[in-house]
């Protein structure tokens, strides 16, 4: 390691470390590395802006959050909750199960965790708190866990932001996501009725039959999204980034002209609330595009690479080393912070250790957002606990069971890498391994 | 001048979200006239790209707030007042001494660019950077405002149950 990286490296820690924004510390750090080693100062804007200006998919990301934004205000997630409730709300643990459907339906128009929970969520903890059904902090743990399904099922801004430093299809990424979200999905619904039947969780009152038509006929226009980004991306209609801004057309049609749920001045606060998080993202990613250049011509990742080559590490060892390292990262750090910055670091080791990056991806995703979960930093637990009052305590003694079931099916997914890239082959991907 | 203020941050937020809301209807066109007129315009892609540059170092100088960024503030929140208070203003002089090292090659290296125009739309690429010159003017004011603030005793961060703009 020269100088001028350690410097880097321990400017980068300290600022970062005594709370100056990442994005500054980023690019403060990279400054004091283009000091030491006398280059030209300009390279850091350079490489930021260039690296903005020429990365066409990232626009993907402000476009997402928008669409996800107008689903929360104009009634689609009321909607699509109604429709959960008169499908799964008559088992045992019925709202439970509720939660975590809602949240497979909302991930595939949505590409956000938080948006997840911040919407859907909150709303299905009023109804499963109200008379004291379930306890609250239950009611909080299983939103926050069903939340992480959102970036995991395309669309998906965790996504994005991975194709972004890793060079891989978002496509073929979106396809990988979807069998794993569905499995987890599955997996949280069986511990949601095994727990319900423990501890004796109400089920909902039966929808009739009769009333199924309406409450259906009332969420269809929204339960066609899912499909309709699908179709677009692999119909070869749109590209992946212009299906972000597809599904902010449809759900801004749907809740402005179908629905009539959307005043004007409401959708000015959506898009100036949505410049704001692009903004606040687009400068982390500019200081990580940076960093990232440095990293590289520092020669980071393949000296990393040549050393576990070199050790003659299984590439299971590895996978399993960097995702404990990632958990133990993500109980720390912001989800963006993590894709952005340290993945790159073990994608030429992948590369040569033989393991597929279209996996490594899907896996990366799912390990950050049970990050999103895990105390002390867990950005879930924060947006649940800023919007349903419930404490946080109270959520994180529930949210226990549900992250050791989580991790239990990444490790499932790491251990089959089949789940993973079967949709994808089916589609046409060739793993290069 | 607080009123004079508040009006300019209005302003600038609606500059942000016509901002975005250009990026979105630019994308619109770009689809609409690839599949319904058959007619695949190019110009869409590189307005995007330009507005996409601007939204972000635009935003970054005059609507997002220093406790909106996504920051690490475990340690910052769980240390003493005044053991955070020398952290801000360490963090907001780092700033300060970044910004003005790197000012003059950046603005050099900008100026540069007006050889240089973007291939469809021919904008001078200068014109596209010159955000990122503005950005580190309003970034170093922000902060050494804020410095300031710290240094005199006012302005602690306190932790806040509100979740920040964090979308993932």
């Amino acid at each position: 390691m020269s100088l001028q990286f350690a410097l880097c490296i321990s400017t980068l820690l300290f600022l970062a470390g005594i709370g100056t924004p990442i994005g500054y510390s980023t690019i403060l750090a990279s400054i004091v590395y283009l000091v030491v080693a006398g280059q030209d100062i300009a390279l850091a804007a350079e490489t930021a802006l260039w690296g903005l200006y020429d990365s066409f998919i990232i626009l993907a990301v402000p476009l997402f959050i928008v669409a996800a934004n107008i689903m929360n205000a104009g009634t689609i997630s009321d909607r699509l909750l109604s429709f959960c409730i008169s499908c799964v709300g008559r088992f045992r643990g019925g709202l439970g199960h509720v939660n975590v459907v809602a949240s497979l339906i909302f991930s595939g128009m949505s590409g956000s965790a938080i948006a997840d929970a911040a919407g859907i969520g909150k709303i299905i903890i009023e109804m499963m708190t109200k008379g004291n059904r379930f306890p609250p902090g239950y009611a909080a743990a299983i939103t926050a866990a069903s939340a992480t399904i959102g970036p995991i099922i395309p669309p998906s801004i965790p996504m994005v932001m991975y194709a972004l430093v890793s060079d891989q299809s978002i496509g073929y990424l979106f396809l990988a996501g979807i069998i794993p979200g569905l499995f987890i999905g599955l997996i949280l619904m069986a511990l949601n009725f095994i727990l319900a039947t423990i501890r004796n969780f109400p089920k909902d009152e039966a929808v009739s039959l009769r009333e199924m038509p309406k409450i259906t006929l009332n969420a269809f226009p929204a339960l066609l999204m899912p499909g309709i980004l699908l179709y677009g991306i692999y119909g070869g209609i749109v590209t992946p980034t212009e299906a972000a801004a597809v599904a902010a057309t449809y759900a801004l049609l749907l809740a402005g002209f179908f629905y009539r749920a959307l005043k004007i001045s409401t959708l000015y606060e959506i898009f100036v609330r949505s410049a704001r998080s692009s903004a606040t993202i687009g400068l982390v990613i500019a200081g990580a595009l940076i960093l990232n250049y440095i990293v590289a011509s520092e020669n980071i990742p393949s000296q990393l690479s040549n050393y576990l080559v070199g050790l003659d590490i299984h590439p299971l060892a590895f996978i399993l080393g960097v995702n404990l390292l990632l958990l133990f990262l993500g109980t720390l750090l912001e989800a963006t912070t993590i894709i952005l910055v340290i993945i790159p670091l073990f994608i030429p080791a992948c590369g040569d250790l033989g393991i597929d990056l279209i996996h490594f991806g899907v896996i990366a995703v799912i390990n950050t957002m049970i990050g999103l979960i895990t105390p002390p930093f867990g950005m879930l637990l924060f947006v649940i606990n800023a919007v349903t009052k419930i404490p946080l305590k109270d959520i994180i003694r529930e949210t226990w069971i549900f992250m050791a079931v989580l991790i239990s099916s990444l490790l499932v997914l790491i251990l089959f890498p089949e789940i993973v890239l079967w949709l994808p082959q089916k589609f046409g991907y060739v793993s290069s391994y | 001048m607080k009123t004079a203020y508040t009006w300019f941050l209005k302003i600038s937020e609606s500059i942000s979200a016509a901002m975005l809301a250009a990026l979105f209807i630019a994308f619109i066109l770009q689809i609409f006239s690839r599949y319904v007129l058959n007619d695949p315009i190019a110009w869409t892609v590189e307005a995007c790209l330009t507005i996409w540059v601007w939204l972000v170092f635009w935003s970054n100088s005059f609507v997002v707030k220093h406790d909106e960024h996504i920051t690490f503030d475990l340690l910052y929140f769980a240390v003493k007042p005044n053991i955070r208070r020398i952290f801000a203003l360490i963090g907001s002089l780092a700033i300060m001494v970044g910004i003005a090292v790197s000012i003059y090659p950046t603005w050099d290296w900008i100026d540069f660019l007006r050889i240089k125009r973007s291939t469809i739309l021919f904008i001078p690429m200068r014109a596209v950077f010159s955000i990122y010159l503005i950005f580190m003017v309003a970034t170093f004011a922000i902060y050494l405002v804020r410095f300031i603030k710290l240094a005199k005793g006012q302005n602690l961060d306190e932790p806040t149950s509100s979740p920040k703009e964090e979308v993932l």
